[in-house]
Order: structure tokens, then C-alpha cells, then sequence
């Protein structure tokens, strides 16, 4: 019971990683970003393939899921950047499909369908940190430090410059913002950061396949976002927490036939969702007021 | 003859079929309010837009300082010192007021600014003397979106008076102001070009347009018919016939 408590916490710490690098995107830059679990995936298979063939340090292994994610951002995104709105989403969806496709087919760096098993245990500085205590606050140290990193970029004239093309892109740039740099620069700090996701994620679970980073989980990571508050901090943990411990929660409740667990779900779900939309469309966390 | 910092050489837009801008010649001189008038449709947006790069030219040029800037983007325009204004103001309305302004004093788009903690001191006290001009000190911890419309207004006039451009390119600043806030718009933009900046403004105010503007280039369907003092171009019956539509000119 202390275990899957402990799991739930860990995959609750590693979405709300995942949910707070989207909203630099979304939230702060305005990008619309729909292919998110495509960079939480390229974190997954670059992490679990250094831990698999060079090393499993946890440390080691994100900057790898990281570095990979960020870079790689750059040429899956810099077309999709030239495009705005609707278009972008639609570009997203493309990326998402190819993505998809990407890993399904190539069997020598993702293992394809079959997925990556036997990713060795995760490690730091050569000490064992794969119980799900210790990898409880490995997560949480790394869930501290990508919003760390977040707040202070937020709060810089980086952060403002993001939020002015997100609020007004035509505007930022009659005061000299450059909007693709910025734009660039946005996706490769939040892919960056759900790489450092996807590392641990493949490391709690030891096995990861094509089916953890599908539009599903694209959509998962933007309902956390949407659900929590767009533009704050707070936001992304409180989707991310709402989103995964409430199923959790009502597995709970004796009433409730086992069976039946899942229409009850998406019941409270859809209700919660369309509720919050109508009278809090900021999200839990969002700034209320304003026309 | 004064110096001339920006200049429009045959400049033409098309959209299509439409001609919306049609070999216009104009020089904006040194601490010389230019204001372009005409009715609706006139493309006296279009021009703007032209000089700051958010539209290409079919024809034409535009020189700042003599140097052709045509074809460069509207944000190494904006660093090279044209500072604009949007009709709709444009404001960065989630931000608050202060963030508004400061954003408009930052000018590299990368993690940081130069000039380390001498430099940000500086900028901070530029926003907090463009807030101070305009009478938004009390409220710039707001957010833009909870402004009046009159504070708007200001916000958008704050934002280019931090910037330190020397030529201000206005889209309608003062519309929809009332008589005490519009004199207090009209002070601040006389006291600029007193410091030597080049105001050229789209108005449709004529007490404004008084007020204000040494010259008038008067614009219609894209091309321009006159440029003068307002006291000849006002008075022109033909131009006010245009003006005004042509059922009024005999009144």
C-alpha cells in the first residue's frame, strides 16, 4: 500500500514536470502546443538508452533526455513556428503523428512497439536511488529545480518578453522582440524540461513503450495545464495532481462497483471540467477577473 | 530646410486588384508633427505599416536617415528607433502596467539584457518617469486589461515615451478621449517634439489634428493629394469635400 502511494506521488511529481514545461509554452509564450508527449517520449528513449548502454545515473541520464529533447525541438519545431493559431495546432498534430511513427518503426533506438524493457535501476553518484522512497525525492528535488528554473526565467525580461508575444505578437515586435528567436527559445527550455520527464519516467517504470506518449498523453499534459491555471506556477502541479490522484481516490470509495469505476470517472471528470470552464476559465490556480 | 529622418520614395501597396497605396512621396523632418488625414480607406495605416515592416512594399522605398530599410523586419525597425502605435492599442493586456513599459525598454529577445545592474536600474526608473508623465504611477501593479479607456490610452502613449525613439509613427492616440484627457495627451506629445522627437499621427480629430500638426499630407484612395500647412489644407474645399463626403461640401 506505502509503495503505490509512493509510485502514485512519483508519477504525480514527474506529469507535474511535464505539465509546468508545457506551460512555458502554452501559459507564457502562447504556444499551442499539442505534440508535448512527443518531447516527454525522446527524454524517455534518450534516458533509458544512456542508462541501458552507458550508465543509469539519474543525473546523468536527464541532462542526456534533456539535451536530446531541447535540441531535437529545434528541427521538429522551427517549421511549425512559422505558422500561428489553428495552424499550429494542426502542425502539432502532424508532429505528433510523425513522432508516433517515428518510434513504432525505429526498432534500434526505441525498441518499437515492444518498447525498452529492463531499464537498469536508477542510481546517483553510484548510490542505489530506485526504491520508491528515494526515487520519490529524486523526483521532487528535480520538480524543485525545473520550477526554480521556470520562476526565475518567468520573472526575467525573458519571461516578460514571452508573455508580450503571447498577449500581443504584433506588439512585441514593434518594440523590438524578436518573435521566432523567442518562440525557439520557449520550446527548446520547455522540451528541455519534459525531457528530464520523460527520463524519469522511463526510469519508475523500467519499461516504456510507444503507447506512454501518444496525443492522449499530449492532451493529458494540456488538460493539466488548462485545469490547474495557464501562466502560473501552481497551475501545472495542481492539474497534474487533480488529474492523476483523483482516479486514484475514487478506486477508494466503497460504494462504487469496480467495474464501474471508469464511467464514474469520466462522469466527475467531464462534470469538473465543464463546470471549472464556465465559472473559472483561468483554471484553479488562474488570476480571476479581467474582460 | 530641416533634417529629414524618414522618407517615403514612390512607396505602393496592392492587395490584389486593389491599389491601396499608390506612389506616395512624404519626408518626415526632425521635431516636425506630420499628420495624414483622409477618410476611411485612405491607407494611412497601410503606410505605417509599410514604414515599419509589417508589410512589404509592391513599389517604393523607405529611408531612415537617408539608409533604405525596406524589407527588414518590423522588430530590427523598431531597434533601429520607429516606435509605433496601433489603432486598437495592442497592449500586452495579462501583464500588469509596469511590465507593459518595461517590456518596451528591453530590447534583446534573448535570456538576458545587456548592461548588467546599472543598466536594469536604468531602465526601471525610464518606465517608472514614462508612468509618472502619463499618470499611470498608482496604477502599475494592474493588470492593462482592468484599465479604463482613457488609461488605455496613456498606457499605449507610456510605452512608446520609454522607448527613447526619436520618431513615434501614432495610429489614432487620442480617439475617444474626453476634452481633459485629450489636452493632457496633447501636452505630453508637444513637450516631446519640444525635445526633439518626430511625431507623424493618423487622425481623424480635427481639433487634434490642429493642435498638433505643423504639416498635413492629405491621402485619399491610396494616394496623396496634398501636403501643406493645416491652415491651406484644412481649407481647401476640395480636400474637406473628400473629407467630410462630397453631400457636405456645399454646407
Amino acid at each position: 500500500m506505502i509503495n503505490y502511494i509512493l509510485n502514485l506521488l512519483t508519477l504525480a511529481t514527474i506529469y507535474s514536470i511535464a505539465a509546468a514545461s508545457l506551460n512555458v509554452l502554452v501559459g507564457y509564450a502562447g504556444i499551442f502546443s499539442i505534440a508535448h508527449a512527443i518531447f516527454f517520449g525522446l527524454g524517455a528513449y534518450a534516458g533509458a538508452q544512456f542508462a541501458l548502454l552507458i550508465v543509469p545515473d539519474v543525473l546523468l541520464a536527464s541532462l542526456i533526455g534533456a539535451v536530446v529533447s531541447g535540441a531535437l525541438s529545434l528541427l521538429l519545431a522551427l517549421p511549425a513556428l512559422r505558422v500561428r493559431g489553428e495552424y499550429f495546432v494542426a502542425a502539432g498534430l502532424g508532429l505528433q503523428m510523425v513522432g508516433i511513427t517515428i518510434f513504432s518503426e525505429a526498432h534500434s533506438l526505441t525498441g518499437g512497439h515492444g518498447g525498452l524493457v529492463g531499464i537498469p535501476a536508477a542510481t546517483l553518484f553510484g548510490f542505489d536511488v530506485s526504491s520508491p522512497g528515494a526515487f520519490l525525492i529524486v523526483c521532487l528535488v528535480a520538480l524543485l529545480l525545473s520550477l526554480a528554473v521556470i520562476q526565475i526565467l518567468m520573472r526575467s525580461s525573458f519571461g516578460r518578453a514571452l508573455m508580450s508575444i503571447r498577449d500581443n505578437e504584433s506588439a512585441a515586435e514593434s518594440f523590438g522582440k524578436n518573435v521566432p528567436l523567442l518562440k525557439t527559445l520557449a520550446m527548446v527550455v520547455g522540451c528541455a524540461i519534459v525531457g528530464v520527464a520523460g527520463t524519469l519516467f522511463a526510469f519508475n517504470l523500467a519499461f516504456i513503450n510507444v503507447e506512454s506518449f501518444t496525443l492522449e498523453q499530449s492532451i493529458l499534459m494540456l488538460a493539466m495545464v488548462v485545469i490547474g491555471g495557464v501562466g502560473t506556477l501552481s497551475g501545472p502541479l495542481i492539474g497534474a495532481v487533480f488529474l492523476l490522484i483523483l482516479p486514484a481516490i475514487l478506486t477508494f470509495i466503497p460504494f462504487i462497483p469496480p467495474t464501474e469505476i471508469g464511467t464514474v470517472q469520466q462522469f466527475i471528470y467531464g462534470s469538473l471540467m465543464a463546470v471549472l470552464m464556465i465559472f473559472k476559465p483561468s483554471g484553479i490556480a488562474g488570476k480571476t477577473g479581467g474582460k | 530646410m530641416s533634417n529629414v529622418l524618414l522618407s517615403v520614395r514612390g512607396l505602393s501597396k496592392n492587395f490584389g486588384g486593389l491599389a491601396a497605396v499608390q506612389s506616395v512621396d512624404m519626408d518626415l523632418q526632425e521635431g516636425v508633427v506630420t499628420a495624414l488625414a483622409g477618410p476611411n480607406g485612405a491607407g494611412k495605416t497601410t503606410i505605417f505599416n509599410l514604414m515599419t515592416g509589417n508589410l512589404v512594399a509592391s513599389a517604393g522605398d523607405v529611408l531612415l536617415h537617408g539608409k533604405s530599410i525596406i524589407g527588414k523586419k518590423p522588430h530590427r525597425i523598431a531597434q533601429m528607433g520607429i516606435a509605433r502605435s496601433f489603432q486598437d492599442l495592442r497592449l500586452f493586456t495579462h501583464m500588469s502596467v509596469r511590465d507593459n513599459v518595461l517590456v518596451a525598454v528591453e530590447p534583446e529577445s534573448w535570456f538576458w539584457q545587456p548592461g548588467g545592474k546599472a543598466a536594469w536600474h536604468k531602465r526601471l526608473e525610464t518606465v517608472e518617469k514614462a508612468l509618472e508623465r502619463t499618470g499611470l504611477s498608482a496604477m502599475a501593479d494592474k493588470r492593462a486589461v482592468d484599465l479604463s479607456y482613457a488609461e488605455t490610452k496613456f498606457l499605449s502613449l507610456a510605452r512608446i515615451l520609454a522607448t527613447g525613439s526619436k520618431i513615434w509613427l501614432l495610429d489614432e492616440p487620442a480617439s475617444g478621449l474626453d476634452l481633459n484627457s485629450r489636452n493632457r495627451f496633447i501636452n505630453i506629445l508637444r513637450e516631446a517634439t519640444a525635445d526633439g522627437v518626430t511625431i507623424c499621427l493618423i487622425e481623424h480629430n480635427l481639433d487634434v489634428m490642429t493642435q498638433l500638426a505643423d504639416r498635413i499630407a492629405f491621402l485619399d484612395q491610396g494616394k496623396k493629394l496634398a501636403e501643406d500647412v493645416p491652415e491651406k489644407v484644412l481649407r481647401d474645399p476640395e480636400l474637406i469635400a473628400i473629407y467630410f463626403g462630397k453631400s457636405q461640401s456645399g454646407n
